[in-house]
C-alpha cells in the first residue's frame, strides 16, 4: 500500500478544510488534505452563495452575525476575485411583521454592522422586479459569494506553501494507537483512504488529525469509536435562469425558509428549507419544499412563479448539538471546535464543525490555533493579511513555476459581465465550450490539465459549464470530446464520464421540471437519444466517480395546484396581479380576401407534409406558425422504427417486418391508426419529391441504414440523404473522419475511437484550413457556406489530398466522413465535387443543432407547398381558437398589438408535442394543449412522469402524453366523439408512444402528416 | 397600471438555445463580427446587469430586421433584447463620443426634413455632392456612398392643405404621414389620400412627429420617449373617438404599434390606445375598407413587377397584406422576392461601419431585382425602397402608388414612367 507521512492530516475539502489546510501550510506545518470526491463537493458547494453581512442573525444569534460581519470585511480585502459586491436589502414586505424592524436595526446597531434605509422608489429604481407593496427597505453589507472559486483558491494559495490536496481520496478508516476505540489513552495517528480512480487504498501517517468533513463530522467521528452529534439539516435552492435581482434579497423577519434570494453569477437562487435528515449522503428533494420556495418568492418578487426554474438541489448544514432540540434551525450556527483527547482521551484528532460558510477562516484559524497548541509549536496567523491568489492560469501557474510571489494584478470583485466582456474585448467568438455560461476551451482546457478535474462535474465546478438553460444540451458532447483529446484514455471511460455528467445534470432539473425546462430537456434528449444515440456508446453507463442521486421524495402527495389567491393572508392589502393579455379591449382584425380552404398550424414535418398533399390536391392552404420547427434539431434524416428494445443497446436492420411484428399489440399506435399502407405511401412520396427536388433521400421500409453519430456510435434510419449513405457501418469499407481545427461541434478522434471500440475500422484526421483559422466565429452555419465556395473546396480537397498520399490511405474503396456541413445553398453539388475531386465516397454525420440536413428538408418541402400554391407564414403564433357548435371558426394569432383571424374551411393541428411547443406542462401536472384546450391524456400522474437516468431505457413517461384522436385522425373526448368537426390532428401531439425511444418520430409526423393531408385533398 | 415584469429581459427564458434563429440571421450570413441572435440576446442578455453594463459592442451590429423573432420556436424577443442592450450602452456612456453624434444626426431625419427642406436644393447638393460626401464619412462616419434621399419640392402637407378632397366623405380616418412621406416622397401621400377619400373616407393629418424609430434604433431612448410621448398626446383623443390611424410607412406604424411601447416601457392607458387603433394601410384596406374596395372599379395595370416585404413589415405579423391587395389588381404580375432583407435597416447601412455588410445583406435581393428583369420594384419601406434603388438602379414603388393608379389617380414619378411605355 502506497503511504505518505505528514504532520497534519485535514479530512474534508470544503471551505473549513481548504481554510485550514491553508492556515497550516502558512505557518510552516506539512500539511495534506484528502476528500471523498471533488473539492467543494459537500456543503460548501451546495449553499446559497451568501457572503453574509450578519444582519440576518442579530436578534437570533447576534455573536454568529459579528462574527460573520467582521469576517465579511476580511474576506472582501483577501480574496475579492471570489465576491460580487452586489449588496444586499432587507426588505419589508405586506406579510412581515412591522414590529420587527425596529429590533432589527437596534441589532445591526448592536453587532457593529453599518446599515441604511432607502425609499421603496429608490428600491424598485434599483430592482425594478421586487414587490411594489414593499414598504420599508436597508441597504445591507451582504454580497455574493463563489465558494468553489474560494476553495480553490485556498487550496492553491495551500500548495503554494507546500501543502498536498488529494481528491477522490475517501477515509475508510482511522489510525488508531492502541487499537482500542473509545478507550482513554488511545490516539490518532493517521487513516487509511480509498482512491477512488486508482480503485487502491493508500495510508496517511500523521501527528494530528483534523476532521474537517461537516456534515460527515459524525461519521469520521465514528470511525474512532468516538461521538459526535451532528444533526443535518437539509436545505434546498432554486436556481432561477437568470439574473432577477443583482442584488441579494431578504425578508425583514424572524429567519424562516425560502426568504432569501441571492443573485449568484447568471442565475439567481432562492431559498433555502431546512429539514432534519438522518445521513447526510441520503437527501430528497421534496416537492413540498419546491412549491413552498416559490410562494415565498413571490411575495419577493411577484411572478416568480412563471418564470424559468433551471435546478434544484440541496446541501446539508453541518450542525452539532450537544443535547436535544425541536428544529435544527434553533441550533447555533457558531462553529465547534472539539478536542477529543480532553472530551474524549482519544488524541491526536480534532473536529472543527457547524458554522457558516462566511466565516469559514475564522474557523480555520480556531482550528490551527489549536493545532499550533497540541503540537506545541507557537506560529501565528496570517491568512487574514495575505490576499488568496487568484486562479486565473497565467497567475497561478507563474507562481507554482517560479516558486516565489510574483506582483500579481490587484484583484477586483467578480462582475456578471466579466466573461462576456473578456470575449467581445478579444472580439473573438470561437472556443466557446459552454455557450449558455461563457465558459471557454481555454478555460476547460486549464480546468483539464491543470486543474484537479477529474470528471465533466468536476469541470462544472471550475469552469460552470453545464450551469445554464441547457444543463448540458450542448457542451457536455464538446467537453466529452475535448477531454478525449486531451487525455486521451480508453474510450469507454469517456463514455461512462458522458453518462456521468447527463444524469448528473439530470438530478437537479427533476424536481423543478415543466414548462420550458421541460421542453429544454426534451430538445436534449433528441440530440443525445436520437442524433446521437448515446444510449449506444461501448462501455457502461457510468463510472465509480458519478456523482449521487438524490433519494426520491418521501411525499407521494402530487405537486400542490398552484392558487391564485395567497393561502395566507398577508398582513397589509397587496394586489398585484398580472395584466390580462387579451382582455375585451384587444383590437381583432380580420383580413379579407385571405381565406383558404385549409390553415395548418405548425410547420413542422407533420405539418408540412399536410400542407403539401392538401395544395398538391387542389386545396388553397396556409401554413402559419409560431417559428421553425424540429427539423432544425433533428438528423435530417426520416427515422420510422429504430426498433430498439428496452433490454437491448442494439438497432436493428429489418424495419417493415420489425414494425408488423410489434404494432398490432398497440392499436393506439399512429402507425397502425393510419395503416401501414399509409406509412409506405407516405416514404414513397417523399423519396419522389427528393429525387425531383434535386436532393435525394434513399432507403426503403425493407431495412434501416446504420449510420455513424457525432459520439461514433451507430444509429437506425429509414429514409438518409444520398450525403450520408456512404457511411453506411455495415459495409466492411475504411473509414477516416474528418473534422476542422477550431470548430467545437464535432470530434472526429472519439467518433473515430467509439467505432473502433465497436470493432469498426475508422481512423481520424482534424484540418487545419487557414481560411477557417482567419474567421472570429467559426460555426457549422459558417462552415456550410464556405463548402459551397469551389475555391474553399478546391483548398480542402488539395490539404486532404496530400494527407491522404502522404499516409498512403488514399483509395477508392475509402470513405471520409465530415461533419454535416457539406454545403448551405447546394449541398448535392458540394458533395459530387468533392466526390469527384477526392476519388473516393463522401458522407455527411449530423451533430449538433443547427442541422444543415434539416434545413435542407424543410426548404425542400416549403418550395414544394408554394409551388402546389400554399403560403407559409413564420412568426404568427395562435393565441385563440373561435369555435361554436362543435366547428372550429377561425383562429387568432398574435400580431404587433392586435390579434388576427386565418379563417378556413378545415384546420390541420401540427403544433408538436412538448418539444413542439403544443402541449405545455404545468407544475401541478397538468399538461394543456396551448390553442383548442383538447383534453391531453397523460398515461401517469407527475411523480412518475421521470425515471432517475436521463437516458433510461424506457423513457419518460410524460412524454407518451398526447391527444386522443380517432382512425382518421381528429381530436376525439373521453367518449369517443370527434370534438370540431373540422379539425384534424398530426405530429407528435398524439398520445400513445415516445417516439424518441422508438426512433419514429419522423415516421410518425410524415405518416399522420400525409394522411391528413390527403384526407383534406378529397374533402 | 404598473407592470411587474418586463416581458422583453423575461423573454430570454424562453430560449431552448437551439439555434434556428442564428440560422436565419441576414447580418451573422455575411460577417462574423455579429456572432448571432442566439449568442447577443438570451445568452449575452444573461451577463447584463441594469446600469452595470458591459462594452458589448457586438451587439450594435444587429440591424433590428427582426428576422430571428419570426423564426424563434419559443418567443424569445431577441430584436427587442438587443435594441435595450444597446440602449443601456449608450446611457452608461460605454459608447464612442463620435459615433453617438453621428448616430444622434442621421437619426432626426425631421430635423434634417424641418431645417432642409425650404431650402432644399442647396441641401441635395450638399446631400449628395461627392466632396462633402467624403468629408461627411471622414468627420461622422457616414458612409459616402450610402443612399441619403433628396429632399422633395414642397412639403406633403403643404399639398394636403391646398388639395380638394374628392368623393362623398364618410368616415374620418387620421393619417400619419411619417418623415418620409412629409420630405422625400410626399407622392406617397397623395396616393394613399387619394385612395382613403375615393374609397369613401374623410381624411385628416393630425399633429404628429417623427415615430422615434430611428432614436430607438439608435439606443437612444430618452429622446425616443419624448417623441412617442408627444405623438400619443397628439393622437389619443382621435382613438378614443374611434377614429383609425392609417401609415403608410410600414416602419412607423410598427413603431407606434408595438416597438416605442415595448422597449421603452409605456404601459399607459392612452398608448396602448394608440397603439391599438394605428393601422398600417394594406391592413386597412383589407379589413375595413374591404367593401368599398372590392367594389370599386380598378383599371388594369399590366406591369411584370417585383416586390419585397420590408423586415420590419413581416414584424407586424400581418403575413403579406402588400401581396394581397396587389392581387386586386387586373394584370399586374408581382413577383415576391422571398429575400429576408434589403439591409439598409433603417438608419444602419448608412454608418462607415456598416455600409458592407448592409450591402452584403442585401445582394439576394438585389440579384432577385435583376433577375426577374422587372421594370421596378414594390415595396412598402421608404429606406427600403432607396437602398434597392441604390444597388440596382432600378425604381421602387409603394402599393398604394400602384393601386391609386389602378383607381384612375394619375400616376407621378417614377410610376408614371413605367405606365406611359406600357
Amino acid at each position: 500500500m502506497k503511504t505518505i507521512n505528514t504532520e497534519v492530516l485535514v479530512i474534508g475539502g470544503g471551505a473549513t478544510g481548504a481554510g485550514v489546510l491553508r492556515d497550516l501550510a502558512m505557518r510552516g506545518f506539512k500539511a495534506t488534505l484528502v476528500e471523498k470526491r471533488d473539492l467543494s463537493h459537500g456543503t460548501t458547494g451546495r449553499y446559497h452563495g451568501l457572503l453574509h453581512s450578519g444582519c440576518r442573525y442579530v436578534i437570533k444569534d447576534p455573536q454568529a452575525a459579528r462574527e460573520c460581519y467582521e469576517e465579511n470585511r476580511v474576506l472582501r480585502k483577501i480574496m475579492p476575485h471570489c465576491i460580487e459586491d452586489t449588496g444586499g436589502f432587507f426588505v419589508s414586505t405586506p406579510w412581515d411583521d412591522p414590529a420587527y424592524i425596529p429590533q432589527f436595526i437596534a441589532g445591526c446597531h448592536r453587532a457593529g454592522i453599518p446599515i441604511e434605509e432607502i425609499s421603496p422608489q429608490q428600491m424598485l429604481k434599483e430592482e425594478p422586479l421586487l414587490n411594489p407593496d414593499i414598504s420599508r427597505c436597508f441597504r445591507v453589507p451582504d454580497a455574493s459569494a463563489d465558494s468553489f472559486m474560494a476553495s480553490e483558491a485556498n487550496v492553491l494559495s495551500a500548495i503554494e506553501y507546500g501543502a498536498q490536496a488529494l481528491t477522490y481520496h475517501e477515509v475508510t478508516r482511522l489510525l488508531l494507537c492502541p487499537e482500542k476505540p473509545g478507550k482513554p489513552g488511545g490516539k490518532v495517528t493517521g487513516a487509511i483512504c480509498y482512491d477512488l480512480e486508482r480503485d487502491e487504498d493508500i495510508a496517511i501517517h500523521a501527528d494530528l488529525v483534523v476532521n474537517a468533513s461537516g456534515a460527515w463530522a459524525g461519521k469520521i467521528a465514528a470511525l474512532a469509536g468516538l461521538v459526535v452529534q451532528i444533526r443535518p439539516g437539509k436545505g434546498t435552492m432554486i436556481a432561477i435562469n437568470h439574473r432577477i435581482v443583482n442584488t441579494v434579497v431578504n425578508r425583514c423577519k424572524m429567519p424562516a425558509d425560502g426568504d432569501i434570494i441571492v443573485p449568484a453569477h447568471t442565475v439567481a437562487v432562492i431559498g433555502t428549507t431546512d429539514e432534519q435528515v438522518a445521513d447526510p449522503d441520503r437527501i430528497a428533494i421534496e416537492p413540498w419544499e419546491i412549491e413552498l420556495m416559490l410562494s415565498e418568492g413571490e411575495k419577493m418578487i411577484p411572478g416568480i412563479r412563471q418564470m424559468r426554474l433551471l435546478r434544484a438541489w440541496a446541501g446539508v448544514r453541518p450542525l452539532y448539538q450537544e443535547t436535544e432540540t425541536s428544529a435544527s434551525r434553533n441550533i447555533s450556527r457558531a462553529y465547534v471546535l472539539l478536542d477529543h483527547e480532553e472530551r474524549d482521551g482519544v488524541g491526536g484528532l480534532i473536529t472543527i464543525t457547524s458554522g457558516k460558510w462566511t466565516t469559514y477562516r475564522r474557523m480555520a484559524e480556531a482550528t490551527v490555533d489549536k493545532v499550533c497548541q497540541k503540537l506545541g509549536v507557537q506560529r501565528s496567523c496570517r491568512t487574514h493579511q495575505e490576499s488568496l491568489p487568484q486562479v486565473e492560469h497565467e497567475v497561478a501557474s507563474r507562481i507554482i513555476a517560479e516558486g516565489k510571489r510574483t506582483k500579481a494584478p490587484a484583484p477586483k470583485f467578480l462582475t456578471l459581465g466579466r466573461r462576456l466582456e473578456q470575449i467581445e474585448e478579444k472580439k473573438d467568438f470561437n472556443g466557446i465550450v459552454c455557450e449558455c455560461e461563457l465558459a471557454t476551451y481555454e478555460e476547460i482546457e486549464r480546468a483539464i490539465l491543470k486543474g484537479n478535474a477529474r470528471t465533466l462535474d468536476d469541470i462544472r465546478r471550475d469552469t460552470r459549464l453545464g450551469k445554464g438553460p441547457c444543463q448540458g444540451g450542448f457542451c457536455t458532447l464538446r467537453a466529452v470530446g475535448i477531454l478525449h483529446h486531451l487525455r486521451q484514455p480508453p474510450v469507454e471511460q469517456i463514455n461512462a464520464a458522458l453518462h456521468d455528467f447527463l444524469n448528473e445534470r439530470w438530478k437537479g432539473v427533476r424536481p423543478i421540471l415543466w414548462g420550458q425546462q421541460l421542453r429544454q430537456e426534451r430538445l436534449d434528449e433528441l440530440i443525445y437519444r436520437v442524433v446521437l444515440n448515446a444510449r449506444a456508446l461501448p462501455g457502461s453507463e457510468g463510472t465509480r466517480l458519478r456523482a449521487q442521486d438524490y433519494e426520491p421524495p418521501r411525499s407521494t402527495r402530487e405537486r400542490p395546484v398552484p392558487s391564485q389567491r395567497e393561502a395566507t393572508q398577508p398582513l397589509k392589502g397587496s394586489g398585484t396581479s398580472q395584466p390580462d393579455r387579451f382582455s375585451a379591449s384587444t383590437t381583432k382584425i380580420e383580413l379579407q380576401a385571405t381565406e383558404c380552404d385549409v390553415v395548418v398550424l405548425g410547420a413542422g414535418l407533420a405539418g408540412l407534409m399536410a400542407a403539401w398533399r392538401a395544395a398538391l390536391g387542389g386545396k388553397t392552404v396556409k401554413v402559419i406558425s409560431k417559428g421553425r420547427s424540429a427539423l432544425y434539431w433533428g438528423s435530417g434524416c426520416i427515422d420510422v422504427y429504430g426498433n430498439a428494445p428496452a433490454e437491448s443497446r442494439q438497432v436493428s436492420k429489418g424495419l417493415l417486418s420489425a414494425l408488423l411484428e410489434k404494432l398490432p399489440g398497440n392499436p393506439d399506435h399512429p402507425y397502425v391508426k393510419a395503416g401501414i399502407g399509409t406509412l409506405e405511401d407516405a416514404v414513397i412520396a417523399l423519396r419522389e419529391l427528393s429525387l425531383q427536388s434535386g436532393y435525394p433521400l434513399r432507403g426503403s421500409l425493407e431495412k434501416n441504414w446504420l449510420l455513424p453519430t457525432a459520439l461514433g456510435t451507430v444509429r437506425p434510419t429509414c429514409l438518409a440523404p444520398e450525403l450520408m449513405t456512404a457511411g453506411e457501418i455495415t459495409e466492411r469499407k475504411p473509414l477516416l473522419i474528418v473534422g476542422f481545427q477550431g470548430f467545437m461541434d464535432f470530434y472526429p478522434e472519439l467518433i473515430a475511437a467509439n467505432l473502433r471500440a465497436q470493432k469498426i475500422s475508422a481512423q481520424s484526421l482534424t484540418l487545419s484550413l487557414p481560411l477557417l483559422l482567419e474567421t472570429r466565429n467559426l460555426n457549422a452555419l459558417f462552415l456550410a457556406r464556405r463548402f459551397d465556395d469551389p475555391e474553399f473546396r478546391q483548398a480542402l480537397i488539395q490539404e486532404l489530398k496530400s494527407h491522404l498520399l502522404k499516409t498512403k490511405q488514399l483509395h477508392p474503396d475509402l470513405r471520409i466522413g465530415f461533419p454535416a456541413v457539406i454545403g448551405f445553398h447546394e449541398p448535392y453539388a458540394a458533395w459530387e465535387s468533392l466526390q469527384d475531386g477526392l476519388g473516393c465516397r463522401i458522407f455527411e454525420i449530423p451533430g449538433l443543432p443547427p442541422s444543415l440536413p434539416g434545413i435542407r428538408l424543410h426548404q425542400m418541402l416549403v418550395k414544394a407547398i408554394e409551388a402546389a400554391g400554399g403560403s407559409i407564414f413564420d412568426g404568427m403564433q395562435v393565441v385563440e381558437a373561435q369555435t361554436a357548435q362543435r366547428k372550429v371558426n377561425t383562429v387568432w394569432s398574435e400580431a404587433a398589438a392586435r390579434l388576427v383571424s386565418h379563417k378556413a374551411q378545415y384546420y390541420v393541428l401540427a403544433t408538436g408535442g412538448i418539444l413542439g411547443g403544443g402541449l405545455t406542462a404545468a407544475p401541478n401536472g397538468r399538461i394543456d394543449e396551448n390553442i383548442f384546450h383538447l383534453p391531453v391524456h397523460v398515461p401517469i400522474s407527475s411523480p412518475g412522469w421521470f425515471q432517475p437516468a436521463f437516458l433510461h431505457p424506457s423513457g419518460h413517461a410524460v412524454f407518451r402524453s398526447g391527444i386522443l384522436t380517432d382512425a382518421a385522425f381528429q381530436p376525439i373526448d373521453s367518449k369517443g366523439q370527434i370534438i370540431y368537426e373540422n379539425l384534424f390532428a398530426a405530429g407528435s401531439a398524439l398520445a400513445g408512444i415516445d417516439p424518441l425511444l422508438e426512433f419514429s418520430q419522423d415516421g410518425i409526423a410524415l405518416t399522420t402528416g400525409y394522411l391528413v393531408g390527403e384526407r383534406l385533398a378529397k374533402l | 397600471m404598473k407592470r411587474v415584469a418586463h416581458p422583453v429581459e423575461l423573454s430570454l427564458d424562453q430560449c431552448i438555445k437551439c439555434n434556428i434563429c442564428t440560422t436565419g440571421c441576414p447580418v451573422a450570413a455575411v460577417t462574423d463580427l455579429f456572432p448571432g441572435p442566439k449568442y447577443e440576446a438570451p445568452q449575452a442578455g444573461r451577463f447584463r446587469a441594469l446600469g452595470r453594463q458591459v462594452v458589448d459592442l457586438s451587439v450594435d451590429y444587429c440591424s433590428g430586421c427582426r428576422v430571428c423573432n419570426m423564426i424563434c420556436p419559443t418567443g424569445v424577443k431577441i430584436a427587442e433584447i438587443n435594441a435595450r442592450a444597446r440602449a443601456g450602452m449608450v446611457k452608461d456612456g460605454r459608447f464612442p463620443l463620435r459615433r453617438r453624434l453621428r448616430n444622434n444626426l442621421i437619426a432626426r431625419a425631421d430635423l434634417i426634413g424641418k431645417l432642409g427642406q425650404p431650402i432644399h436644393q442647396v441641401t441635395n447638393f450638399i446631400l449628395n455632392f461627392k466632396t462633402s460626401r467624403l468629408l461627411a464619412e471622414y468627420a461622422l462616419e457616414i458612409h459616402h456612398e450610402a443612399p441619403l434621399p433628396k429632399l422633395a419640392d414642397s412639403k406633403f402637407t403643404t399639398w394636403f392643405r391646398h388639395h380638394q378632397p374628392s368623393g362623398n366623405p364618410g368616415r374620418k380616418v387620421a393619417y400619419f404621414h411619417g418623415c418620409s412621406t412629409q420630405y422625400y416622397e410626399p407622392r406617397v401621400g397623395r396616393a394613399a389620400v387619394r385612395v382613403l377619400e375615393a374609397l369613401g373616407c374623410e381624411v385628416i393629418i393630425p399633429k404628429q412627429n417623427c415615430c422615434g424609430l430611428p432614436l430607438l434604433s439608435n439606443g437612444e431612448f430618452a429622446a425616443a420617449r419624448r417623441y412617442h410621448a408627444s405623438n400619443v398626446r397628439s393622437l389619443v383623443e382621435l382613438a378614443r373617438q374611434g377614429i383609425p390611424i392609417v401609415g403608410t410607412s410600414t416602419s412607423c406604424t410598427l413603431t407606434l404599434k408595438e416597438e416605442a411601447p415595448e422597449l421603452l416601457d409605456m404601459w399607459d392607458e392612452d398608448t396602448q390606445l394608440v397603439a391599438r387603433m394605428v393601422f398600417d394601410f394594406n391592413e386597412f384596406l383589407l379589413s375595413d375598407l374591404f367593401p368599398a374596395l372590392k367594389r370599386y372599379p380598378l383599371k388594369s395595370i399590366p406591369l411584370q413587377l417585383g416586390y419585397h416585404i420590408p423586415c420590419q413589415y413581416r414584424a407586424h405579423r400581418l403575413g403579406k397584406p402588400g401581396l394581397e391587395v396587389l392581387k386586386l389588381v387586373p394584370d399586374l404580375q408581382v413577383v415576391d422576392s422571398q429575400a429576408d432583407c434589403c439591409g439598409i435597416a433603417g438608419t444602419y447601412g448608412y454608418k462607415k461601419e456598416k455600409y458592407d455588410i448592409a450591402m452584403q445583406v442585401g445582394q439576394p435581393l438585389f440579384d432577385f431585382a435583376k433577375q426577374i428583369q422587372a421594370p421596378a420594384v414594390i415595396c412598402d419601406s421608404e429606406t427600403c425602397r432607396w437602398q434597392i434603388t441604390h444597388a440596382t438602379g432600378l425604381p421602387a414603388v409603394h402599393p398604394v402608388e400602384i393601386l391609386a393608379a389602378a383607381m384612375g389617380f394619375e400616376p407621378e414619378v417614377p410610376l408614371a414612367a413605367l405606365l406611359n411605355k406600357v
